[in-house]
């Protein structure tokens, strides 16, 4: 406090930030100090990527001052940054899929090295910084043949290779399961107790109260304010993050739900993947939740039932009637509807526009005998599903790329609801998605079981799948391991059962 | 829905965005404006004709070349094919009525380009090597059975076909009206067809479109076929321009349908390209020919400007992309 020059490792001021008539980032301000967890929140579209960005060289602001240890810097490319000692793990991940682990790590090192590496040592040194973190990935693995989560615990490696001063995590946590989030905790915690200074971004408002010292609000690209986390409470962040008043994240479920399954599964078998023996039924308005670790089968079981992966044995009834679905064509012509977890890879197509999005899934309504879209019609359908779904866009003809992830999200809903789905399986449906557009899908999802849908919903989320699931499957290992009635829910019966073990009552 | 012409130049650097956009037609315009001021032979008929004679082949075969690009892959194979096909248009027009002749050539492109599409749709065999493969067999095939020397036409259909090629309507030569038809028939077909929409899908996303429950491998594998069909109607119009089918013909003609497709904007990973501006690509680059032709520049600086103007036009689109 006397001198206020120390008192903070990082000092971002009066930061703007417009591209082209777009203004971004308005007198933004950001102090983090040493040995802390700061939180960057704000819903997408607020500005927090691209006050990262300027911090680590990717974009230069166009007024402010960034100060690191009282000294100003002015990074002009993201080498620079690093060499400062700012390291950032984006939420895309950015690896090379043909090199090894090691060489990922300290890809950035390889240039400027001398001319001969010793792989032997780098291996090494990748072992051991991978092994201090608590994980186990092979160093000199490829990384083409790792998972998703692993991928995303090289990044981290990657981020401290360097004698990192502020370390930026976006968004860490979506393709973590509880048991590796909490291992990601832990390996912060020690960060920060050796003196790093930590800038935490992420939608996830529990995990923010459970390990973040302060906050920074963003909103539409002013800052809202910094606050000690102690000081406040879910509600209020979403207070500051949204601007208004937020009664319940979660709709009430007032759905009547069918005697009848309108759909069952019964013995599936993957040819391929780890799942195995997979029965259970969804019922008309039914919100049916998977839970489940990363890794236990749940998206696989989802693409195995739609056909795109292959099966070896089992049956799957809709409406009674046996169905066969060899592949996604047969999975759609039964109008079963799929919502991949990777929006931008599986979901939508990031260069076409909304509607030509919508109408992927929908031709058959309104094309004639040659194949020839009635083009009046389409706009008609789209332009009812851009309302329905409250698509913040100004046309249907604007590009999804441009859209936010809440937005695109809704676009690859519309592509299952243009066809009058009579199932769906909704794979992390608000995965990097803000509050606003959260609530918004989760109604959503609602309102689809409302019209007798059989609605599938998987998701690492606890407090979303036990919010929006009438019930809920848990997976283990490649099947069902338990089910929970809503009387059950609970974070910790979800994971007993996640983890292979029976609920606590019925020791 | 879109803006108006009048608000995309009203808004602010609106006259700028509008060019960059539009600028394989601004280029195209430019050069026309350009080769009239610099000869006075340009604007005859004669020339106009001659330039649309000699655009037509290729023109045909990049549209082809646009639906397999427009998927996300290449077809190297069209130019080898053309002379196959040329070939085998002559050997039938000798053998069979005209229309039969046409039909089979037709129907044997369409064949050829299915072997392709086999193999990049169903045996996930890479576009490049797929192609690769075939173009040098078609090469080889045309000449075997030409025996290699060109074939050239003994019959009344040939007599025929030559005078159609070689004829104008209303002004327009022959061949180029069977080009713009083309033209517009994809423009149209992309556009309001759901054929055209599901390429351009699987381009933009391949993945997603799987798991939209499109059938991906059968429209892979037409897009190939249909650039075989193309490339036989090439041959067609190449071989009755001549009155013979060479299998020297469509030589390096996969390169400029490439060049022309992508002069035209549309991008080598799929997703994006339009008939029209494939249109325009293929005029600009019979265009650059022409008027160095009639400035009587020799052959090896003109493959230098064709060159450049290919890295002129990728580098304003990715201006544009920004």
């Amino acid at each position: 406090m006397k001198n206020s020059e120390n008192e903070y490792r990082l000092e971002m001021s009066g930061i703007s930030k417009s591209f082209g008539v777009v203004s971004v980032l308005k007198d933004v301000t950001l102090k983090v100090k040493s040995g802390e967890i700061h939180a960057l929140l704000g819903e997408n579209g607020a500005g927090k990527s691209t006050l990262i960005k300027i911090l680590s060289g990717v974009h230069h602001k166009d007024s402010g001052t960034v100060r690191l240890n009282g000294e100003e810097i002015n990074p002009k490319n993201t080498h620079e940054g690093q060499v400062l000692g700012i390291s950032v793990v984006y939420q895309e991940l950015s690896l090379v899929n043909d090199l090894s682990v090691a060489e990922n790590i300290y890809l950035h090192k390889l240039g400027a090295s001398k001319f001969w590496m010793n792989w032997d040592k780098i291996t090494k040194d990748a072992q051991e910084l991978i092994d201090s973190l608590g994980f186990t990935i092979d160093a000199s693995a490829k990384v083409r043949n790792l998972s998703i989560v692993q991928k995303q615990v090289v990044e981290i490696a990657k981020a401290l290779s360097e004698d990192t001063k502020v370390l930026v995590l976006d968004e860490p946590t979506t393709v973590f399961d509880p048991t590796d989030t909490k291992k990601l905790f832990d390996n912060l915690f020690r960060l920060r107790d050796q003196g790093i200074s930590i800038i935490y971004i992420s939608h996830h408002l529990d995990e923010i109260i459970k390990i973040a010292d302060s906050i920074t609000v963003l909103r539409d690209g002013v800052d809202t304010g910094t606050m000690a986390v102690k000081d406040t409470d879910t509600d209020g962040i979403i207070r500051l993050m949204i601007g208004r008043e937020l009664k319940d994240l979660f709709p009430a479920r007032n759905v009547e739900i069918g005697a009848e399954p309108i759909f069952e599964v019964k013995n599936l078998t993957a040819k391929d993947t780890i799942v195995h023996d997979v029965s259970f039924s969804v019922r008309p308005g039914e919100v049916l939740g998977i839970a489940g670790l990363g890794g236990s089968g749940r998206t696989e079981t989802a693409k195995l039932i739609f056909g795109a992966d292959k099966k070896k044995s089992g049956t799957l009834i809709l409406n009674g009637k046996e169905i066969k679905t060899k592949s996604p064509v047969d999975a759609a012509a039964h109008q079963i509807g799929f919502v991949s977890e990777d929006r931008k890879e599986e979901g939508v197509f990031l260069p076409l526009s909304i509607r030509r999005n919508v109408s992927v899934t929908n031709f058959k309504s309104i094309s004639g005998k040659l194949g020839f879209i009635n083009v009046d019609n389409e706009y008609k359908k789209v332009l009812g599903l851009i309302d329905k779904l409250n698509i913040k866009t100004p046309s249907s003809e604007v590009d999804v790329k441009n859209l936010s992830g809440g937005n695109q999200q809704k676009v690859a809903l519309a592509k299952w609801l243009s066809i009058d789905s009579k199932v769906i399986f909704i794979d992390e449906p608000t995965r990097g998605v803000d509050v606003g557009a959260k609530i918004e899908i989760y109604n959503l999802i609602n309102e689809v079981a409302k019209k007798g849908v059989g609605v599938v919903v998987i998701s690492s989320d606890m407090p979303e799948i036990m919010g929006i699931s009438d019930r809920i499957l848990v997976m283990h290992e490649g099947t069902i391991y338990g089910e929970l009635q809503k009387e059950q829910f609970s974070e910790e019966n979800i994971l007993r059962y996640s983890i292979g073990k029976a609920l606590k009552q019925h020791n | 829905m879109a803006l108006t012409l009048k608000q995309q130049l009203s808004s602010p650097g609106g006259i700028l965005k509008f060019l960059v956009k539009y600028n394989t037609i601004f280029i195209f315009i430019i050069l026309v404006i350009f080769s009239a001021l610099i000869s006075d032979v340009f604007f005859t008929s004669v020339n106009l004709s001659n330039l649309l004679k000699q655009v037509s082949g290729i023109g045909i075969i990049s549209i082809g070349m646009l639906l397999v690009i427009l998927t996300g892959g290449i077809d190297l194979s069209v130019g080898s094919m053309v002379a196959l096909l040329a070939v085998t248009f002559a050997i039938l027009i000798n053998l069979v009525i005209l229309p039969l002749a046409i039909v089979l050539t037709i129907a044997i492109g369409f064949g050829l380009g299915s072997v392709s599409g086999y193999l990049v749709a169903y045996q996930k065999m890479a576009p490049f090597v797929a192609t690769l493969a075939l173009m040098t067999i078609a090469r080889g095939l045309g000449f075997i059975y030409a025996k290699g020397s060109p074939v050239t036409f003994k019959t009344a259909g040939g007599v025929f076909m030559s005078n159609f090629a070689n004829n104008s309507t209303l002004g327009i030569p022959n061949i180029a009206i069977v080009f713009f038809i083309i033209v517009i028939a994809t423009m149209v077909m992309l556009r309001y067809n759901v054929f055209g929409r599901l390429i351009i899908a699987i381009g933009s996303n391949e993945e997603a479109s799987r798991l939209s429950g499109i059938k991906v491998n059968k429209y892979k594998f037409l897009v190939y076929a249909i650039s075989g069909a193309l490339a036989a109607t090439a041959a067609i119009i190449v071989a009755s321009r001549t009155n013979l089918g060479s299998p020297n013909m469509g030589m390096s003609w996969e390169l400029d349908a490439i060049a022309a497709v992508v002069i035209g904007g549309a991008s080598l990973n799929g997703g994006r390209g339009t008939a029209i501006n494939t249109l325009m690509g293929v005029l600009i680059l019979g265009l650059i020919g022409n008027i160095l032709n009639l400035l009587n520049v020799p052959s090896y600086p003109q493959q230098v400007v064709k060159g450049a103007i290919i890295i002129f036009a990728v580098l304003l689109q990715r201006f544009e992309s920004k």
